[in-house]
């Protein structure tokens, strides 16, 4: 009796195993999906960061995007130029000038510059600090919760005194503090050299209420966009053209960055070898500073 | 006590009363773990319905027909080596762990490639969840309470049918579904809250789970008079 329950057991195991392994085996052979061979190329070549810069959930979503939907091949931001041409080899077309999209904040206040802040007890994100009121006197520029900071991979961002500071020599450009930040002052730039301008408010109130709750906010006096055609008026808040942008930064460039009253429009990125000269004694790393002094000339201006 | 009722009862018991994750804690990792957000809880909540009513399908067929001891099909082949009556009493109750686990496995692998390709949206949205489900413990327990209303039921009137059987599985991974979306929808608003620092995480994650648990409590009995309204 018990070598029967014994040998019955074994054979149970046995047809089990052969019944199901042969639907499988049937299975697999019957409900095959033909991989595209490309999407394995592609996905090979990405960088497998998964960190969703280019707009899909992973790398492999991305690379069967590009195989099958005829996506373009330079979104990835974390692979660069080099992943770029492997992709594109795989996919056989020709990539013109990608450009690195780097993140710039478009908030230049630390804690001392901005005004009517008063004591926030709620949760120490930036998401649950701007569904309420009153947290800092401007209702656009950076609250300093470090919401970005957390979101950043690659060790990148950080928050210096109450504004988040983009350190250029580590991002890769793959925009999570970009989708992150509550108050989306953080955009994505074509960096077409290393060192970009940029303006960097995001108030688009009148020049009075940003003076009431700013000491650095851009009051949108336009003086910039007299100078330069490279500047647009939005609203009260100047904005750059980074279409018309090039490396050589004009003249007229230049001068409207004197020319503003409150040292909103500077240069962002990496520093070059003179700022870094400059500032080798210095122990505080400032990779975004304001480059150029205030000149006071109220002649132009009549806020 | 009429059919129909008792697969009501059976319904209501596997969905509310004694819900799979508040009640047994059985299937808690992805309780736990796919619970962040509401569309993810859905689809794992999907994906563990429908293996779990697939699995208990092929649990109930193995076990009523070749395990439990009096079955068909052990019963046929045992005559050969002995007598009838003693083969009559052939108990291969001990197989029935690792076929469950054989069942669902392979289950899971056979309705992974089939949704991948007839249904390829459907295999983006839970075809991540399929391969983790492979060893869920709430679907093992599923087979597990309909085995136990297989084997050793004095009264072979009260022995399981499949459309009981099947009941226990839908609506078991039905009351899944219940728990963990309510989970994520408490865990979403979880993000915006001041949480003390040392609970964070999974910690107060845990102690949601438990208090969620003494909620549920609150259907304790609720079969019991449902039973006497209708009349069982």
């Amino acid at each position: 009796m018990t070598w029967v329950t014994i040998s019955l057991s074994a054979g149970t195991m046995f047809i089990m195993a052969v019944v199901l392994s042969y639907i499988l085996g049937w299975a697999s052979k019957k409900f095959y999906v033909e991989e595209d061979p490309r999407v394995v190329a592609i996905n090979a070549a990405l960088p497998g960061a998964n960190c969703g810069g280019c707009g899909y959930v992973g790398c492999g979503e991305y690379a069967e995007a590009v195989a099958l939907n005829d996506e373009a091949v330079t979104k990835c931001t974390v692979g660069g130029e080099s992943c770029a041409q492997a992709v594109a080899q795989i996919m056989g077309v020709e990539i013109g000038e990608s450009l690195p999209w780097r993140p710039v904040v478009h908030c230049s206040a630390h804690y001392d510059d901005r005004l009517k802040r008063f004591k926030y007890i709620g949760d120490m994100t930036c998401m649950a600090a701007n569904l309420v009121t009153n947290v800092q006197g401007c209702t656009y520029g950076c609250l300093g919760f470090g919401d970005c900071a957390r979101a950043c991979n690659f060790d990148a961002l950080h928050v210096v005194d109450g504004l988040a500071t983009v350190d250029y020599e580590k991002c890769v450009g793959c925009g999570a503090c970009a989708k992150v930040c509550p108050r989306n002052i953080v955009s994505l730039t074509p960096f077409k050299s290393e060192r970009m301008l940029a303006v960097t408010c995001s108030n688009k109130d009148k020049g009075k209420d940003v003076t009431a709750v700013c000491n650095v906010g851009c009051i949108g006096c336009g003086a910039c966009a007299r100078m330069s055609n490279l500047f647009k008026m939005e609203g009260n808040l100047s904005t750059i053209d980074y279409d018309a942008y090039t490396p050589e930064c004009t003249l007229d460039a230049l001068k409207a960055c004197e020319k503003c009253k409150r040292s909103q429009i500077v240069f962002v990125g990496k520093p070059t070898e003179k700022d870094l000269e400059k500032t080798k004694d210095l122990t505080a790393p400032e990779l975004v500073e304001p480059d150029f002094k205030t000149s006071v000339d109220d002649t132009e201006w009549r806020g | 006590m009429s059919y129909l009722v008792d697969i009501f009862l059976i319904a209501i018991t596997a969905a509310l009363i004694n819900n799979f994750v508040l009640y047994y804690f059985v299937g808690i990792c992805p309780f736990i773990g796919v619970s962040r957000q509401v569309d993810m809880a859905v689809g794992m909540g999907a994906a563990v319905t429908f293996v779990m009513a697939i699995a208990v399908f092929l649990s109930w067929a193995i076990t009523y027909f070749v395990l439990m001891p009096g079955a068909l099909v052990t019963t046929w082949v045992g005559q050969f080596f002995v007598s009838p009556e003693r083969a009559a009493h052939i108990d291969l109750t001990i197989l029935t762990y690792i076929v469950y686990i054989f069942a669902i496995a392979s289950s899971v692998q056979l309705v992974e490639m089939y949704v991948r390709k007839f249904y390829p949206p459907l295999y983006k949205s839970f075809g991540v969840f399929l391969p983790l489900i492979t060893t869920n413990c709430a679907i093992l327990f599923a087979c597990l309470t309909v085995m136990s209303h297989i084997i050793g039921v004095e009264n072979p009137g009260q022995i399981w049918d499949l459309g009981r059987a099947l009941t226990l599985g839908v609506f078991g991974g039905l009351g899944f579904t219940i728990a963990i979306v309510i989970m994520a929808g408490i865990r979403e608003e979880l993000d915006m809250c001041d949480i003390p620092e040392p609970l964070k995480g999974a910690a107060i994650t845990l102690i949601i789970g438990g208090i969620l648990a003494m909620a549920f409590m609150g259907f304790t009995g609720v079969d019991n008079g449902i039973r006497v309204a209708l009349g069982g």
